[in-house]
């Protein structure tokens, strides 16, 4: 396999690739690599923190002080999960299902502030990530956390509540256009009654609807069940995932020929692992034009940095300010719609903060964020927390980890291997001013070039 | 001796010291640099109670939903008959007699939204309940009329969703120095400065990385070189508001060519014992707004800067059992600056009689309807290139 074709490979199915990496599997052809990609994949570990402190909690007597206490312990709880989701994403080898899980995460959106729904909703994503679509959506449909996000727990009989049909269709399997108000209101119609007690599904026998419905031309009695199988058959799903999954692992850009080629791999199984296979060695992948043209997320480029280059924050609270700042803190999507993506990630702010990240952590050096505050938060600790002023956020550079990464690779290789090699004209002469860079310094000016926030 | 330095040092001797401050910052500045209008939005963040703000004082259901609550009669400054704000807002009954202010009552928006977040991102957002925009209403505005990131400037760190546009966005500058210093790397200069870059560069992603790097790194130099020129000496507060506030002024009185002004207070969801946090929010914010306007008006700038506060929603008119108030919908917006169309209250105070289903304030004149006079008679800009929709404007401006 041609290097740039496998480096291309890692940086969307993974975080990048390391130079040391490169030297092994470049022997092998696409196909193998995309093979040992879906093996490494299967192997993943799953996502998920101890709650014995919130359990102990839980077994003392109620008071209206220790619900206070449970509500922060979730709090605590589900930041320190949005830092062990960091940790494994540094160093897991199934990059490829760990890409899954955040480009489903990314689709099915939801939030909570229960440590436990966040858990057993990311359970759903995890044994879905690479599986089938179909018992995928069903579950999402019945999770707690969805269902409470979406407010379908409110959908009764008499007072439907649209909420969930509605981003069913719009953004979850169909996209706009596709369907009608009317198959809105009736679809809604036939969630009624699909509700939680906080940790499972109940289904509310009174509370459903169990007159007729007519949905997309199709008349019954139809349930939430029905209704996701009628939309299934509809050609636009399979689309609609396809030029989803197209915009993230190929192009942000989207090119129909191609993203139709891959609904009709999708639709004969609604098989997510065979819609990756297809489109990981389908030779379009490895066009020019699909190379180096996506803009890395915020968490693309902090763990891209980290696999390269280990590094620790001083301060947990550090971290989570720089996840804000960029515009990205994993398990706290701005709304359903997720994050947008692509030139969203980038003002003139981001673009800073970006641009200096790699230099910073290797000379830890200042870098200015805004600390995170909530709509929450009363004004003395909002101004607590804000001190306008730059903040020394890294304390720990692993270097010899670094070393390890990178040696006995010439420049040559570096620049490909970080930054491929269609460089603006300009800035490539720039890059061959430093020959007489240590390899440290040179990683380092790489990855502060603009090339570096794209894969 | 530069024409500056001389102005320096010769105001002593020529008597220029009893020369009001801001003729003699005229005599600076180039002309087309003057005059032009600024706009500052402030938003208070969490759901600002606007009931205990502007108090319906003659009203038995404002009294009997709030038993904990209310502020007493006795504690009212009139208004008129009917309306008066809090004794601890005094600072804004003050600008408000000055005819400063223009309040107007039941802003909100159709199918209004509870949650913090949805409902401020449809303010900034300037979309429906049920539309989701990854730009925001002043962001579409510098992509409209192809304006630098400087000429919208969040006094924060971070930048709000509302000057984020397209292919344009504003830029966060809570403190020009630590942005200059955050630009200020001799690789990035090297980088970013070079001849001819501009022609290499797309719109595609890498070249609009470039830009906006670019486009950073100058809005920052210009901020940090052009607000050195004032030197502010207000009396603001020491809270973050103050701090936020005083900046903008610093950049207002330095006449920087910027057009709008982001700030944002938070502090808001007074869920429980709102009484005092309340007070103590209303009273911060109405005194470093007086301070703010009184700095705009020694360097003459507050004629060319309109102040508006909104928030994301109202609360609700029913206390809660844990004296406070729970997320509502529709509430008051203030507009601030001088020669107003329409000084004083421009609508009806809320029906307390006809609430929604939740109890809380139905709306009546959507946000969009202020966010387009603002544009149209403010900014000059065609409000529906930037709202993408035509909404009827209002008479305050």
């Amino acid at each position: 396999m041609e290097n740039n074709h496998l480096i291309h490979l890692y940086n969307r199915a993974g975080f990048g690739i390391l130079p040391k990496e490169i030297n092994t599997l470049k022997k092998y052809s696409i196909s193998k690599n995309v093979t040992i990609l879906f093996k490494k994949a299967k192997k993943h570990n799953p996502l998920t923190i101890s709650l014995d402190s919130l359990h102990q909690l839980k077994e003392q007597t109620e008071t209206l002080e220790l619900k206070s206490k449970i509500v922060k312990e979730n709090r605590k709880l589900i930041e320190q999960l949005n830092h062990h989701w960091y940790k494994k994403l540094y160093t897991s080898k199934a990059v490829l299902h760990d890409k899954m899980m955040l480009f489903w995460t990314n689709h099915f959106v939801c939030s909570s502030n229960s440590i436990e729904q966040t858990l057993a909703y990311l359970t759903v994503i995890e044994k879905h990530a690479l599986g089938n679509f179909k018992d995928f959506i069903l579950e999402i449909s019945k999770n707690p956390m969805m269902i409470k996000y979406l407010n379908n727990q409110q959908n009764r009989k008499k007072h439907p509540n649209e909420n969930y049909a509605r981003e069913l269709m719009e953004l979850f399997t169909l996209g706009t256009g596709h369907y009608t108000e009317t198959d809105i209101k009736e679809s809604a119609r036939a969630f009624t009654g699909w509700s939680t007690n906080k940790t499972g599904f109940v289904f509310r026998k009174r509370q459903h609807d169990n007159d007729l419905k007519t949905f997309m031309g199709k008349t019954g009695n139809f349930n939430g069940t029905d209704i996701i199988n009628i939309i299934l058959e509809h050609p636009q799903c399979a689309l609609f995932i396809s030029e989803k999954i197209y915009k993230e692992f190929v192009n942000p850009k989207p090119n129909p020929k191609h993203i139709k080629k891959m609904a009709r791999v999708f639709r004969e199984n609604y098989n997510i692992a065979e819609l990756m296979e297809f489109t990981l060695t389908s030779n379009w992948f490895y066009d020019n034009k699909n190379i180096g043209v996506k803009i890395k997320s915020p968490v693309e480029l902090i763990v891209s940095i980290h696999r390269t280059l280990p590094f620790k924050f001083k301060k947990k609270k550090f971290f989570r300010h720089l996840q804000y700042s960029l515009g990205q803190k994993l398990l706290y999507p701005p709304n359903v719609a997720g994050w947008p993506g692509g030139k969203q990630w980038i003002d003139a702010n981001t673009i800073m903060i970006r641009l200096k990240l790699a230099s910073s952590i290797a000379q830890q050096k200042e870098i200015a964020y805004e600390p995170e505050s909530t709509f929450e938060d009363d004004f003395e600790t909002i101004s607590k927390h804000k001190k306008n002023k730059a903040h020394f956020i890294f304390s720990f550079v692993n270097w010899n980890a670094f070393q390890k990464n990178v040696q006995n690779t010439t420049q040559k290789e570096l620049q490909q291997c970080f930054i491929g090699s269609r460089l603006i004209p300009e800035t490539q002469r720039i890059v061959n001013t430093m020959q007489n860079y240590t390899t440290q310094n040179f990683c380092i000016a790489l990855m502060s070039l603009p090339e570096f926030q794209m894969c | 001796m530069k024409r500056r330095d001389f102005l320096k040092n010769s105001s002593l001797a020529s008597g220029m010291l009893f020369v009001p401050n801001f003729i003699r910052a005229f005599e600076k500045i180039p002309k087309n640099k003057l005059g032009h209008k600024k706009l500052v939005v402030i938003q208070l963040s969490g759901g600002n109670d606007g009931l205990n703000t502007i108090i319906p004082y003659q009203n038995d259901i404002y009294y009997r939903k709030r038993p904990k609550i209310s502020i007493a009669k006795n504690n009212v400054l009139q208004l008129n008959s009917q309306v008066g704000i809090p004794q601890h807002m005094s600072s804004l009954k003050s600008l408000y007699d000055r005819g400063y202010v223009t309040i107007i009552n039941n802003v909100g928006y159709p199918n209004p939204v509870r949650s913090h977040f949805r409902s401020a991102d449809i303010w900034q957002t300037a979309t429906d309940a049920n539309e989701y925009k990854s730009t925001g209403w002043l962001g579409n505005y510098l992509d409209a009329y192809d304006l630098k990131s400087h000429m919208a400037i969040d006094v924060d760190n971070k930048l709000s969703l509302a000057l984020k546009g397209t292919t344009k966005s504003g830029i966060s500058a809570s403190n020009p120095k630590l942005l200059h210093k955050n630009i200020k790397d001799p690789f990035f200069n090297k980088l970013l400065q070079q001849h001819h870059l501009d022609e290499h560069l797309s719109e595609e992603n890498l070249g609009y990385l470039y830009k906006q790097a670019i486009q950073a790194n100058s809005s920052a130099s210009y901020i940090f070189e052009n607000s050195k020129t004032y030197q502010n000496k207000a009396n603001y507060g020491n809270n973050l508001l103050g701090k936020q506030l005083k900046t903008t002024a610093t950049y207002i009185n330095s006449h920087l060519e910027t057009n709008v002004y982001y700030v944002s207070m938070g502090g808001f969801d007074t869920h429980a014992n709102q009484k005092n946090r309340h007070k103590k929010l209303m009273s911060i914010f109405s005194k470093e707004l007086e301070t703010f306007v009184d700095d705009l008006k020694s360097q003459d700038t507050f004629k060319d800067t309109l102040i508006m506060v909104f928030s994301e929603f109202g609360r609700r008119v029913e206390e809660n059992a844990g004296h406070g108030t729970d997320h509502g919908a529709a509430n008051n917006l203030f507009l601030v600056t001088e020669n107003l169309k329409q000084p004083g209250l421009y609508n009806n105070m809320p029906d307390l009689k006809d609430l929604d289903k939740n109890g809380d304030i139905k709306y009546q004149i959507d946000f969009r309807q202020v966010y387009a006079t603002v544009l149209e008679r403010w900014l000059e800009a065609n409000p529906k290139k930037v709202l993408g929709k035509t909404f009827d404007t209002l008479n305050f401006i």
